[in-house]
């Protein structure tokens, strides 16, 4: 009788996965979905083929969607409003999405695939997201683990971008990965000098892309990035700015502060910037630099662990303990930082103890 | 043990490209209840439990944490980083939503040893046991994280002062 039953449960099993595979190659290769159209913002019409993710057919269609894992379902950057066309959420879809975005029709377009005519919605700005051809044309060490990529673009040969945003860099085939991957890292140079833009890339142990740029990626080597993407930028106000980054959170804040000096800017402005030790500090001497062109402008560089023979006489502690002893008040104020999503909130902690509204606290977080 | 039927939808899910571009079992052809129970075994050997090492890889990480994204000093002999990264990668086990890309460096001045784990082997070990297939690229020896991380055995928990 029990082997009766286990042998049934076994059979219907078994039938079960196979029907479920033969669903999933005929999918792969018998399905044609022909030529469908995807109407964007209810004006511009692609025609395109089905049967692909569609941030995939989007990016062959010249529309880049920020994504900060080439597609794998890993980030959830790449939500798209889809109000026509879609069918059921995917389980793939699902841990990257809210009960608001459920109900607002967003999707994720990495997960997605286009079977028939779609109606999408996309912010108007990444119709400006270009995919651009660059070289390398210098990659210097500014520390044991960041270094500074600097690429002159070859074609397109100019980017307009504004301070504070970022770029998805390519990484091709190679040792880790059998495939392209794009992952984000923010501009950190003068965005007015559109014919190049550099990067400050931290090694991440065994991460496929800053492993690359470390150990594989030589002067001279052409390498593919598109944006410019992302909302953190400097606003136009007169109140004083406050500038928090550690570590390769360097680079936005440094290409606002080099726009701020090719502006004349004369706000008020402080940038706290933290690190271990001297051997973990970088790009002083440039910071030294904008504020001689900057007259309102002070860098204050904290280590939280000096070794003796850094001989260092400036401020020591952890970020959040200096700021919190030089701001004496959150009164109009705004606060921009950059950094790991444990530093941000113990950041955002400090500065609404001390009454900078939330509010004024724009940030960009890795996490 | 036998690979069960869930066992094997799980392993699917560890595949390269299914949840993430290199997947969790690198050049290991074996099934997963195989890969379960050889480090089991070695778990064992060493006098722990995949609990009591994954509760100290949480702990050195949360130690890590008030750092800030640098190393910071933890007793009685660490160096600890914890470091970010954007996006999520969700469980193959299906069981713990989105984990988000956190990565823990320890450093053993003592030994002069250092290792590197996710915030996604602290969940497969402590969970599930899982340390990642031969070759996976965050594949976790469970001695080297006893010895590194300086679990406690069973026979030191025992050994208590008189």
């Amino acid at each position: 009788m029990v082997s009766a039953l286990l042998i049934s449960v076994g059979a219907v099993s078994g039938i079960s996965a196979f029907l479920a595979l033969l669903m999933v190659i005929a999918d792969a290769t018998i399905a044609n979905y022909g030529d469908v159209k995807i109407t964007i913002n209810g004006d511009k019409e692609l025609d395109v083929k089905g049967g692909k993710p569609l941030l995939g057919i989007l990016m062959e269609e010249g529309i880049f969607i920020p994504s900060a894992c080439g597609g794998r379902g890993s980030c959830g950057l790449c939500k798209v409003r889809v109000t026509e066309g879609a069918g059921q959420f995917l389980p793939t879809e699902l841990p990257w999405l809210t009960e608001e975005d459920k109900a607002a029709n967003i999707r994720l377009s990495c997960q997605l695939k286009v079977k028939n005519d779609m109606f999408i919605e996309i912010p108007e700005e990444l119709f400006n997201v270009r995919q651009f051809r660059s070289r390398v044309s210098s990659l210097r060490d500014l520390t044991h683990d960041i270094k500074e990529l600097r690429l002159e673009l070859i074609d397109p040969a100019e980017i307009e971008m504004l301070p504070g945003q970022f770029v998805q860099l390519q990484t091709p085939e190679y040792e880790l990965t059998d495939e392209p991957v794009y992952r984000a890292y923010s501009v950190s140079s003068d965005t007015k000098d559109r014919r190049r833009i550099e990067l400050e890339i931290r090694l991440v142990p065994n991460g496929i892309c800053t492993t690359y740029v470390h150990n594989y990626l030589k002067e001279g080597d052409e390498i593919i990035f598109n944006g410019p993407y992302g909302d953190f930028h400097l606003r136009e106000t007169e109140r004083e700015i406050i500038f928090i980054a550690g570590g390769s959170g360097m680079a936005p804040i440094k290409s606002i502060l080099l726009n701020m000096a090719d502006e004349g800017s004369t706000r008020r402005a402080r940038y706290f910037f933290g690190a271990r030790s001297t051997r973990d500090l970088f790009l002083v001497d440039k910071m030294r630099e904008l504020e001689e062109k900057l007259p309102n402008f002070t860098f204050i560089p904290a280590l939280s662990n000096p070794e003796p023979d850094d001989n260092w006489k400036g401020a020591t502690g952890l970020i959040t303990d200096v700021v919190a002893d030089h701001l004496e008040s959150g009164d109009n104020v705004e606060a921009y930082l950059c950094g790991s999503p444990g530093m941000i909130d113990a950041c955002i902690k400090v500065l609404t103890d001390k009454g900078v509204p939330e509010e004024l606290i724009y940030y960009d977080k890795f996490g | 043990m036998k690979q069960t039927p869930q066992m094997k939808k799980i392993q699917e899910n560890m595949r390269p490209g299914v949840l993430t571009l290199r997947g969790f079992l690198g050049a290991d052809t074996r099934d997963l209840v195989e890969i379960l129970e050889g480090d089991a075994a070695e778990v064992r050997r060493i006098g722990t439990t995949h609990r009591a090492i994954a509760d100290r890889m949480r702990y050195l990480r949360d130690q890590g944490m008030r750092g800030l994204g640098e190393f910071i000093d933890v007793e009685p002999h660490f160096e600890v980083r914890v470091d970010s990264v954007r996006g999520g990668i969700p469980s193959p086990f299906g069981d713990a939503g989105l984990i988000r890309k956190t990565n823990t460096t320890v450093r053993n001045k003592v030994l002069g040893r250092e290792i590197f784990y996710t915030d996604v082997n602290i969940h497969l070990i402590g969970d599930h046991g899982f340390y990642e297939g031969r070759g996976s690229l965050f594949r976790m020896e469970p001695h080297e994280l006893a010895e590194i991380l300086e679990v406690e055995t069973e026979q030191q928990q025992t050994e208590l002062p008189g």
